[in-house]
C-alpha cells in the first residue's frame, strides 16, 4: 500500500496518503475505528474501487492483474452479499464455476466453515453468523495463499469468534498470509501478529502488537490497608482505583515496593500491569482535540 | 469464458427469475393471442379482420411482443447482481469486468433464443387451434414461419439490451421503471407526434422485424422501417448500450 488516496466526490476524503505493507505468512490486524477507511482501503487492494492516487499491490501486481485471482488470494468483503434465494451451496457453485474449480472443493469448503448440513438451505434464513462463515468459504474456495478478511468477527457470538481465532490461527499454521480488519482490539488481539492501525484515512501505528504494548507506559498495581499514606517521588503520578487499589505509574515494581517496605506500610498486592491495551487502542484511534 | 457463461447458467438457475418472468411472457402472449382472435375492437363489427391473412400474422407475431419480458430479465439478472451485492463476488473472481458482462449477454441470448422458439411454437399452435372455431381465412405455417425469424431475433435482442440497461442503471427499480416508462409512454408518444423520429425507436424497429404495426388495427405497417433496417437498428441500440455499460462498470467503484 503506497500512498493511498481515495476521494469519493469532492467532499469526502476516505483513505489520505497511506503507506504500510502486511508481511507475508503472518496475522496482520488491521484496526481502526469504523468509518476510518478501512473497508475502502480493501477494496482498493482488491481493484473494487479505484484510488485517487497511490498503488495497492498484493506481492508486487495489483489484484486485477492477477490470473484467476481468486486462486492467489482469496476475501471477504463486509458487504459483498448472497441472492437471499439461493442456497450457500449453489452460491459457492456459480463462483467455482467461473474460476474452474471442480464442485468437490465447494463440499471441502463447506465442511471446513461448519455449513455442510445447512449448505443446501437458502442464504435468506440464515444467521449474521452463518452468512460470515459462508462469506469465508468463498474466501477459501480457491485455496489462496493470500487471505484478505474485513471484519469477519461482526455478528459472531462467542463461540463464533472462538471458532474464528482457531481458524485464523490453523490459516497462519499452514503459511497463509492473514490480513484482517477490526473495530474492536479483543477480537484480533490474541490473534494477530503485527498490527496496522489507522485514524480518519491515515496510519497512525504499524508494527508487532508486542511492541505497541511496550511503547505504553507501565502501571505498578499495590494494595494494603493504609496504602494511601505511599508517599512517592514527584516524577511518578498515582491515582486509587475503585476497589481501593494504588495505580502507579513512572517507577519499576521493584522500587515501589522498596518505597513501600521503607514506609513500613503492609501490603497485600504488589504487581505489574501491562499497558491497557484498549485504552491505548482508544488513544491512537480517537479523534485529537475532538473531545 | 465457456467457464463464465457456465457460472452465468449456474446463477440463472439457482434462482426463480427466469421461470417467473418465462410464464409471465407466456401468459401475457397467450393473452394477446386470445383477445386478438376473439374478441373484436370497437368500430370494427362489420368487418372480419380474421378472414384477413396480415391480420393472422399479426397475431401469431404475439410471440414477439413477450420480448418486454425479455427486457426486463436482463435488467433484473444484472441490476439483482448490485442490488444482492453478489457483484462483489462476481468481480473478485473475474476481475475483467466486460468478460463477466459478455458472459451475461451471451448466456441471457441463448436463453432467449431457446424462449423464442417455444414462445413462437406455441403462439403459432394456439392460433392454429383458435381460428378453426371461427369464420376466418386459413392458417398457414408459411406465415407463421415469416414471424419466426423475427421472433427470435427480436427477443435475443431485447435480452441482451436488458443486461445492458441493467448494468447502465444499476439500481434494479429505477431501472425497470424507467425501461417500461419508456417503452409504455415515451416512446408511444413520440411516435404519434413525430412518426419520422419514432419509427427508429427500438419499439417501432422491433414491430418492423416482426412485420407488425404492434398489433393494434390503428398502425399500418408502411409506417415501419423494412426489416433489414430495423434489424441494423436494433442491433445499433444494442451495440450502443452494451459498449456504454461495459466502459462504464470497468470504472465504477464497487462499494
Amino acid at each position: 500500500m503506497e500512498h493511498l488516496t481515495k476521494r469519493f466526490g469532492s467532499e469526502v476524503t476516505a483513505v489520505r496518503d497511506l503507506s504500510f505493507s502486511a508481511a507475508p505468512g503472518k496475522v496482520t490486524g488491521f484496526l481502526g475505528p469504523n468509518g476510518a477507511g478501512k473497508t475502502t482501503t480493501l477494496r482498493c487492494l482488491l481493484g473494487l474501487v479505484a484510488q485517487s492516487e497511490g498503488s495497492a499491490t498484493i506481492d508486487g501486481v495489483t489484484y486485477r492483474e492477477i490470473e484467476n485471482p481468486i486462486t492467489v488470494v482469496g476475501a471477504s468483503l463486509e458487504a459483498s452479499g448472497f441472492h437471499p434465494a439461493r442456497t450457500a451451496r449453489n452460491h459457492l457453485r456459480m463462483i467455482a464455476s467461473a474460476a474452474k474449480i471442480g464442485d468437490s472443493r465447494v463440499s471441502e469448503v463447506l465442511e471446513t466453515v461448519g455449513l455442510s448440513a445447512a449448505g443446501d438451505r437458502k442464504v435468506g434464513g440464515y444467521s449474521l453468523g452463518m452468512r460470515q462463515r459462508l462469506a469465508l468459504g468463498v474466501a477459501l474456495l480457491g485455496d489462496p495463499k493470500v487471505l484478505i478478511l474485513d471484519e469477519p468477527a461482526n455478528g459472531l457470538d462467542p463461540e463464533g469468534i472462538s471458532w474464528l481465532r482457531s481458524f485464523l490461527r490453523h490459516q497462519a499454521s499452514q503459511g497463509v498470509s492473514v490480513l484482517v480488519s477490526s473495530h474492536v482490539l479483543s477480537e484480533v488481539q490474541q490473534t494477530v501478529d503485527d498490527v496496522i492501525i489507522i485514524r480518519s484515512g491515515s496510519l497512525v501505528y504499524q508494527g508487532s502488537l508486542h511492541a505497541l504494548t511496550e511503547g505504553g507506559p507501565a502501571e505498578v498495581v499495590v494494595r494494603g490497608p493504609n496504602i494511601a499514606q505511599l508517599t512517592i517521588p514527584a516524577d511518578w503520578t498515582k491515582r486509587s482505583d475503585q476497589n481501593g487499589e494504588l495505580v502507579i505509574t513512572g517507577g519499576s515494581i521493584e522500587a515501589v515496593g522498596r518505597a513501600a517496605f521503607e514506609q513500613s506500610l503492609e501490603l497485600h498486592e504488589l504487581s505489574s500491569k501491562a499497558a491497557d491495551l484498549e485504552a491505548l487502542f482508544l488513544d491512537l484511534t480517537t479523534e485529537e482535540g475532538a473531545a | 469464458m465457456n467457464a463464465l457463461i457456465r457460472s452465468e447458467f449456474r446463477k440463472v438457475f439457482s434462482t426463480k427469475l427466469l421461470w417467473i418472468l418465462s410464464l409471465s411472457a407466456l401468459g401475457f402472449m397467450l393473452l394477446q393471442i386470445f383477445l386478438s382472435v376473439l374478441v373484436t375492437p370497437p368500430g370494427f363489427e362489420d368487418l372480419n379482420q380474421l378472414m384477413d391473412p396480415a391480420y393472422i400474422k399479426t397475431i401469431i407475431a404475439s410471440a414477439g411482443a413477450a420480448s418486454i419480458f425479455l427486457l426486463i430479465l436482463g435488467i433484473v439478472a444484472m441490476s439483482g447482481e448490485y442490488r444482492n451485492q453478489t457483484i462483489t463476488s462476481t468481480f473478485l473472481t473475474t476481475p475483467v469486468r466486460w468478460r463477466v458482462m459478455a458472459a451475461k449477454m451471451i448466456t441471457f441470448a441463448i436463453l432467449a433464443l431457446g424462449l423464442a422458439l417455444v414462445l413462437w411454437f406455441i403462439a403459432a399452435i394456439t392460433t392454429m387451434l383458435l381460428l378453426g372455431t371461427q369464420e376466418s381465412a386459413p392458417f398457414e405455417w408459411s406465415a407463421a414461419f415469416e414471424i419466426l425469424g423475427g421472433t427470435l431475433i427480436g427477443l435475443v435482442l431485447y435480452a441482451i439490451l436488458g443486461v445492458a440497461i441493467g448494468s447502465l442503471i444499476t439500481s434494479q427499480v429505477a431501472a425497470i421503471v424507467i425501461a417500461l416508462v419508456f417503452s409504455f409512454v415515451v416512446e408511444p408518444l413520440i411516435t404519434i407526434f413525430f412518426l419520422s423520429i419514432g419509427k427508429w425507436l427500438p419499439g417501432s424497429a422491433l414491430n418492423a422485424i416482426l412485420q407488425t404495426g404492434g398489433g393494434g388495427p390503428e398502425s399500418s405497417a408502411s409506417d415501419l422501417l423494412s426489416v433489414p433496417v430495423g434489424i441494423g437498428v436494433l442491433v445499433g441500440y444494442t451495440v450502443v448500450l452494451a459498449v456504454a455499460a461495459a466502459l462504464i462498470t470497468n470504472k465504477r467503484d464497487i462499494t
